[in-house]
């Protein structure tokens, strides 16, 4: 059984032949609401929208636009309380909302076929893989359970599984990310479906990964010539791999054409904020470089260990086995002086955020830490002063708000806590830092569900940055937000640099970001600190092969312009 | 009002525990009879105008029975509850903020505890302090601990990793003001519920105790206790085991549809 | 799951067991009244008393008590019952049996009625059927065992019209048609609440299940619902399914000893309450010890079930 043979299917052959000239997916006039108890709420507004045999169509939206309606829609997977007025959906110039159920189940899998977000979520654990795969093989094609699996094994290696015959037996959690996305990706094209819909696939996915899969991608589009609509929230991305782009802005569809056209021109207003929104490594919105190098923090050898002391190691004192324990960091030495803004990025896992913890007395360390005249080796030693002058800020703005507390009640305790200001002026403070950080004054007497992400992300910085510290911690502070409130976020954060003097370790795995923002950026791997340079020194030809790869896996090939537009986050 | 609490389930569960609770507190001054008064002629009665839930063995008003025992019934329930949440929960909470070999040893005393099955560890302990009322409670109380204590403690572990907890020990707040302020507020939702539905527990073991001989003695109007008075004439008057034995139920009903939509108003995935 | 897991977790099931034998020796060690007192009478002469006492070990600290106690347990010598003037592991024994049957009944009653009601409410989320199970999961988790079967007495077992037996035990051994007749109250009774419980246990993990990530693929695959049910989300559901079920053997030991007295079951739960009555103090150690071994037991073999339901405890 070979990729070939697939050709042959009958049904697919019939698909084809009923309508050649027409577009692959085209929706007419097609509006969504959804039913609640505040009657019914809009979803998508009037779509209109066509995808041509062999195109990709790139979605962009952020967080509750209406992208991820769309590609429900498309596969009539609607809750009930969804709301069809009007419009159309044709599968090469077939009606979908006409279908039956049971027509639709003939063309889930077979004609349009899905890749999802988290691999580690859209995957049966209880189930083989390979079974995963040949299961639609022989719901569709009726093929037997031996010819399935050969024809299983057979998609896997043209996704570039090296040995597709082992993981055919694997369970979903014996097989890592990339692998799990691939297996996902190889049962989506298992039929020759003619549009395969990608939600966000690669947004879970580490950077090198997530590079990877694109590729794949971009290979597999080039080998079968199938459409694909590809859902996503990262411009940058999907100027790289559509042909045409279409933006979704609150269940408007605001603006598409082609890919150069809508990132080179765009028309409309939502479309340049957006755009000017993507991070781009050549357009610095940083404070100015720190005249002195003389440190404001130095880490010496710090090393965060994960793994329990043994029974051995803490009764017997004996020696460690190095290769037995392990490491959430090892022996990272760096330095931050004051007022710069030092990057670390790394992948997931890469210790980043564990050297954030270790700074901010979170977890125990060993090695030395030096800020200012304070010296510290270890968590027991870490004093109220030194927390006093280093914050930190965390990625989940929705976690580090406690959701029984008012704004003010957050805002007002670290003033109380290091006595920055008298308790009669606690009041006027709180008040100042909403200010500070662009929120209503009217806001102390509210609880943190009340906020939008960005505004709770905000609340989060002024309490940092209410203890008048020397050095703030943002560990992840943009990764949970849309496009358009990270850069806000950054932009505030930036100016409140600019305005206090304040050093900050910026922890991310945006290269792009980091590099409009850092002055200089530190690269970890498997907890390890591995390169360390000048943001200038970012394209140098000695920079180390990790540092190379990572920045050689999110290219910005469009350049992206800045347009004036009016500021206003959520 | 939350939205999750007019849902059907959720009104029949506060319409009977504000019932249960109501006849709890007023039930004896409600009582039209005197619930000890004998009437050889009235035995065994059916529900009739006069005795509106008939009689028992002695002739005595079962309305007035039922709503004399209400307090017992159900107050034993709630004190029972309160007190062993309060033992389980103080124990649970100190395992889990102080972690290492003190939630070790905590944890692996309850784990032995709790494999003793509720019912036979109370039958235990009230064979120890002998039968009674307060006696019984005491050793509801104590049978509860093990389990709350555990629920406590898995309340307070999964508040302890987020992120605004993290937040408060990187400021540098003392042990009291990160329990006091910002663990136990949120922790206390998981506590809150699973206390509402254990009241239901509590008053049926309290029942059982009683029906037993082991909980409320004579002349006591407890219902456990009424069902097990009347069990020798059940198939002469079945209403007077079938009546303490519905109120029991509908009693525990309350508080277990109340403790459910309770958990569903605080789920914040349920939430809208 | 490894062997080294399993390992511990015999290991930690020793611990429990010990635990357990403190608790309850602890417990019994307080209960008022001399055993030996008990047993020769209150007009036995003091030197009888003292000679008795010698003879089971009372006049020993107790913690000598508590170890002469466990080594005797250890070499399954549980001592002489103090009322019955047999050995407790003969009592016992005999008790126990005739309660596993009727708990076994129980639980496979629970089992094959709880979890298929359970998947069928799930899958009929907000009709009829969820509705009704809805009611009976609540009434059932909410009548004590000793008003079921009171009820279920009236009903079904009175004194001319009843089908049932009011009360009593045949082995099935003796006569399967007379067991099945004595047992089927009693197991209804203990049942009931266990129903009612995992019923509802296993209606909210089989909706949490369908409406996970997973399920929405496979749907998306294009697979019909048959398969989308009975191949992707059952499998998922069992595995808390048995954890739950192991759980609420505790309750169902619980149980039995209500059950057992009120419909004259020869098993270790009337014992219990006999020997309660009687201060029996051996009998009680004994059938304390041996309920809540049967419960870690049981903890236990779900551990093993649930790795075998499950491929990733299986290799974690």
């Amino acid at each position: 059984m070979s990729a070939t043979h697939v050709n042959s299917h009958p049904a697919r052959e019939k698909a084809v032949v009923f309508n050649a000239t027409a577009p692959r997916l085209s929706i007419r006039n097609y509006s969504l609401a959804y039913a609640t108890s505040n009657g019914p709420v809009k979803a998508l507004n009037n779509i209109n929208l066509e995808i041509a045999p062999g195109e990709t169509h790139g979605l962009v939206g952020e967080s509750g636009s209406g992208k991820s309606s769309m590609a429900w829609s498309i596969m009539r997977y609607l809750p009930s309380n969804a709301i069809e007025k009007h419009g159309a959906i044709r599968l090469a110039g077939q009606e979908l909302l006409e279908m039956s159920p049971r027509q639709m189940i003939d063309i889930r899998g077979q004609r349009i076929s899905m890749v999802f977000q988290d691999p580690s979520t859209s995957l049966n654990p209880t189930m083989r893989i390979g079974e995963q795969i040949s299961e639609v093989l022989m719901a569709h094609r009726g093929l037997t359970k031996a010819e399935a699996r050969a024809e299983a094994e057979a998609a896997l290696a043209r996704t570039g599984i090296t040995r597709p015959k082992e993981m055919l037996d694997r369970y979903p959690h014996e097989a890592s990310g990339g692998e799990k996305q691939r297996v996902v990706i190889a049962t989506a094209f298992a039929c020759e479906p003619e549009l395969i819909i990608f939600d966000e696939p690669t947004t879970a996915l580490d950077i090198l990964t997530a590079r990877q899969i694109l590729d794949l991608f971009n290979r597999l589009r080039e080998e079968t010539h199938v459409s694909a609509l590809y859902i996503s929230h990262d411009l940058g991305l999907v100027s790289r791999i559509a042909d045409k782009v279409s933006v979704l802005h609150h269940g408007d569809l605001v603006e598409h054409g082609p890919v150069n056209e809508v990132f080179n021109n765009p028309q409309d207003s939502y479309t340049k904020r957006l755009i000017s929104a993507v991070p781009h490594p050549d357009r610095w919105l940083g404070v100015a470089k720190p005249e002195t190098s003389a440190p404001l923090l130095s880490l010496d050898k710090v090393s965060v260990r994960y793994s329990p002391l043994t029974f051995k190691e803490k009764v017997l004192k004996a020696k460690p086995d190095e290769d037995q324990i392990f490491w959430g960091a090892k022996d990272v030495s760096l330095s931050v002086r004051p007022g710069e803004l030092l990057g670390i990025v790394g992948e997931s896992g890469s210790g980043k955020s564990t050297i954030a913890k270790a700074l901010t007395g979170l977890n125990d360390f060993t090695g030395a830490v030096k800020f200012g005249d304070i010296s510290v080796k270890g968590r027991k030693e870490i004093s109220r002063d030194y927390r006093r002058k280093v914050q930190i800020v965390f990625q989940h703005p929705d976690a580090s708000l406690n959701p029984r507390q008012t704004i003010g009640t957050i805002l007002s305790r670290p003033l109380h806590l290091y006595d920055v200001v008298p308790a009669a002026e606690i009041k006027n403070r709180v008040r100042e830092l909403l200010e500070l950080v662009r929120l209503p004054a009217e806001y102390a007497d509210r609880l943190p569900h009340q906020l939008s992400g960005g505004e709770k992300q905000r609340v989060a910085i002024a309490r940092a940055f209410a203890a008048e510290p020397e050095l703030v911690i943002c560990d992840e502070v943009t990764a949970a937000l849309d496009v358009s409130v990270q850069a806000s976020v950054t932009e505030l954060l930036v100016n409140l640099q600019k305005d206090t003097g304040t050093a900050c370790i910026f922890i991310t795995h945006d290269l792009n970001l980091i590099r409009q923002i850092a002055h200089r950026i530190a690269v970890m791997q498997h907890g390890r600190l591995v390169d360390l340079f000048d943001r200038e020194d970012a394209q140098a030809e000695d920079r180390n092969p990790y540092t190379r790869a990572l920045l050689d896996a999110v290219p910005v090939q469009v350049s992206l312009g800045v347009y004036e537009t009016e500021q206003n986050d959520e | 009002m939350p939205k999750s609490f007019l849902a059907p389930n959720a009104l029949v569960g506060v319409f009977l525990l504000l019932f249960t609770l109501a006849i709890a507190i007023a039930g004896p001054w409600l009582a039209p009879y005197n619930p000890q008064a004998f009437d050889a002629l009235n035995r065994l009665q059916g529900p009739s105008m006069t005795h509106l839930l008939g009689t028992d063995q002695f002739g005595r008003d079962l309305l007035s029975r039922i709503l004399n025992g209400a307090p017992t019934t159900v107050l034993f329930g709630v004190f029972a509850t309160l007190l062993g949440v309060s033992i389980g929960a103080v124990i649970g909470v100190v395992a889990g903020v102080a972690g290492g070999w003190v939630d070790n040893a905590i944890m692996r005393i309850l784990d032995g505890l709790l494999a003793v099955p509720e019912l036979l560890f109370t039958l235990l302990i009230v064979t120890v302090l002998g039968g009674g009322m307060g006696q019984a409670m005491l050793a509801v109380a104590v049978a509860f601990a093990p389990g709350m204590a555990r629920i406590s403690r898995s309340a307070v572990l999964s508040v302890r990793t987020r992120d605004y907890v993290r937040a408060a020990v990187a400021r540098g707040e003392s042990g009291i003001y990160i329990v006091v302020r910002e663990v136990l507020p949120n922790a206390l939702g998981p506590i809150i519920v699973e206390s509402t539905i254990r009241v239901s527990f509590a008053i049926m073991i309290g029942a059982t105790l009683g029906f037993l001989g082991l909980g409320a003695q004579p002349p006591s109007t407890e219902w456990g206790l009424m069902v097990a008075e009347a069990r020798q004439f059940m198939f002469r008057n079945p209403w007077c085991v079938a009546i303490p034995g519905m109120f029991i139920a509908m009693s525990a009903l309350g508080f277990n549809l109340f403790g459910d939509a309770l958990r569903d108003s605080l789920d914040p995935r349920r939430s809208h | 799951m490894t062997i080294g897991y399993l390992f511990r977790r015999l290991l930690s099931i020793l611990l429990v067991l010990v635990i357990v034998t403190f608790a309850v020796f602890a417990i019994t060690a307080v209960l008022p009244g001399n055993a030996a007192i008990m047993i020769l009478g209150e007009y036995a002469t003091p030197d009888a008393v003292a000679a008795l006492e010698k003879q089971l070990h009372l006049d020993l600290p107790w913690y000598m008590q508590y170890l002469s106690w466990v080594s005797g347990v250890i070499h399954g010598d549980f001592g002489m019952s103090l009322r019955l003037s047999l050995p407790v592991s003969d009592v016992v024994g005999e008790a126990f049996v005739n309660s596993a049957v009727l708990a076994g009944t129980a639980l496979v009653l629970v089992t094959i009625i709880a979890i298929p009601l359970g998947a069928i409410a799930a899958v009929s989320r907000g009709k009829v059927m969820d509705l009704l199970l809805a009611v009976f999961s609540y009434m059932g988790s909410a009548l004590p065992e000793f008003v079921t079967a009171t009820l279920l007495l009236v009903v079904f077992a009175a004194p001319k019209t009843g089908v049932f037996p009011a009360g009593g035990f045949t082995a099935p051994w003796v006569s399967i048609p007379d067991f099945l007749a004595h047992v089927v109250l009693p197991a209804v009774t203990l049942g009931l609440v266990l129903m009612a419980h995992i019923s509802r246990q296993v209606r909210s993990e089989m909706s949490e299940v369908l409406s996970s990530d997973f399920i929405r693929a496979a749907r998306l695959k294009g697979l019909n619902e048959k398969r989308v049910i009975w191949r992707h989300a059952l499998p998922n559901s069992l595995a808390p399914a048995v954890a739950v079920i192991s759980l609420d053997i505790g309750y169902l030991l619980g149980g039995i000893i209500v059950v057992e007295e009120i419909f004259a079951w020869p098993g270790l739960g009337r014992l219990l309450i006999y020997a309660l009555e009687n201060r029996d103090l051996p009998v009680i150690q004994a059938v304390t010890l041996l309920l809540a071994t049967v419960y870690a037991l049981s903890n236990f073999l779900s551990d093993v079930i649930i790795a075998i339901l499950d491929p990733r405890v299986r290799y974690a």
